[in-house]
């Protein structure tokens, strides 16, 4: 049976918005919440396209919250807040963020299978859009799913994703190689979009 | 929902509205949530997620020998309780100046002089205690709020750095503001 979250888990934590939407807002990680990550990471629905195929552990979570170093950093990572149940129940990320040539990988999981389907993966994403070009100047976003991840590349689809191409056999899955869809998003796309 | 203790937290300089304390860690609730706001980060240039892990980091205590930074707590006296951060980042013990900060994490106590009373404690401190020559600030062109208070205060403009920061979708300009022990002390006879 699916872990689910008991009603009282987290109720003493804050989520500390850094970027503020309609039903959710995106907060910087906590290490109080290793025990929920943890949660998400390791279930097999969650984890199955996002490709988590270790286990993943508290400390090994609480070490990636503390590893946060000194100077710039290539990973950017958000929980998302359901606002009206004032609980995380996902992350976004920006990943191996490259500052020279403007671009970066973006990831999205919503650890809460309660919370799939509600549009909630849209929201969040066009957050980290506008955050990635308005505020750290990138230039364009890359996101790949697999092709059997429909809601994922739907939701890329959505806010203005192009793919660029497909990765023939680049991902194994549930015991054989699927293709891997490969999206793009330019800066100048999204600001035209934004217009219109 | 605040729980600071006034107990707890010495008042390190005194003035009318507010105090300036020393950072407290048990409030590194309230520092996390102020430096991640969307409507306080905007101008301090906080574009990165701060986590609580990161804050309390910062408030331990440092193992540098020589301070590179000042932070203190804005106490509000008549609601006794901590509504923002300022201080002083950058300092240069050599050439004897640093860059001063405020910031009023509750947007409520906006437009009330908090800023200007905060930043005159700690020009009186820069350079009645801390001896230095020169304090400066900085400020980008569409914080216009902030401008204002510079010059009320008696800072004086020394120049633009163009183009200097991307804030919004737009690079826009840097302003140089500063201000010199000489001109403050005898602008306070």
């Amino acid at each position: 049976m699916e872990k689910k979250a008991n009603s009282n888990e987290n109720k003493e934590v804050e989520g500390f918005p850094f970027i503020k939407g309609e039903n959710i807002d995106l907060c910087p990680r906590n290490s109080k919440l290793v025990k929920t990550y943890i949660r998400w990471k390791n279930n097999p629905r969650v984890r199955k396209f996002s490709r988590n195929v270790f286990p993943s552990t508290v400390e090994e979570q609480k070490k990636g919250i503390e590893e946060t170093g000194e100077g710039l950093r290539d990973h950017i990572s958000l929980d998302v807040w359901y606002k009206k149940d004032q609980k995380p129940i996902g992350q976004i990320a920006l990943s191996r963020i490259d500052w020279i040539n403007g671009w970066a990988n973006t990831s999205l999981q919503i650890g809460e299978p309660d919370y799939w389907n509600k549009d909630i993966g849209t929201e969040a994403t066009k957050l980290l859009i506008e955050y990635a070009f308005n505020e750290l100047n990138l230039n364009k976003l890359h996101g790949g799913f697999a092709i059997d991840n429909i809601s994922s590349w739907s939701v890329a689809e959505k806010v203005g994703f192009k793919q660029e191409g497909v990765r023939r056999d680049a991902i194994y899955v549930d015991g054989r190689y699927v293709d891997n869809k490969i999206y793009l998003l330019m800066k100048e796309d999204w600001l035209t979009r934004k217009k219109d | 929902m605040n729980d600071s203790k006034k107990d707890n937290n010495p008042t390190f300089l005194e003035g009318n509205l507010i105090n300036l304390c020393p950072l407290n860690i048990e409030n590194a609730n309230l520092y996390t949530k102020w430096s991640n706001d969307p409507g306080i980060r905007k101008y301090s240039r906080n574009i990165i997620p701060w986590s609580i892990d990161e804050v309390k980091k910062w408030c331990e205590a440092k193992e540098e020998r020589v301070k590179k930074e000042i932070a203190f707590e804005i106490w509000h006296r008549k609601d006794n309780k901590p509504i923002g951060s300022a201080g002083f980042s950058d300092i240069n013990w050599l050439n004897h100046n640093a860059n001063l900060f405020v910031e009023i994490g509750e947007s409520e106590y906006w437009g009330q002089d908090i800023g200007p009373e905060t930043s005159r404690l700690l020009i009186d401190y820069g350079f009645e205690e801390l001896n230095f020559h020169k304090i400066y600030i900085r400020i980008f062109s569409p914080n216009k709020q902030s401008l204002r208070v510079a010059e009320k205060i008696g800072f004086k403009f020394e120049g633009t750095l163009k183009e200097h920061a991307y804030i919004d979708g737009d690079f826009v300009d840097e302003l140089r503001f500063a201000i010199f022990k000489k001109n403050w002390l005898n602008s306070k006879k």
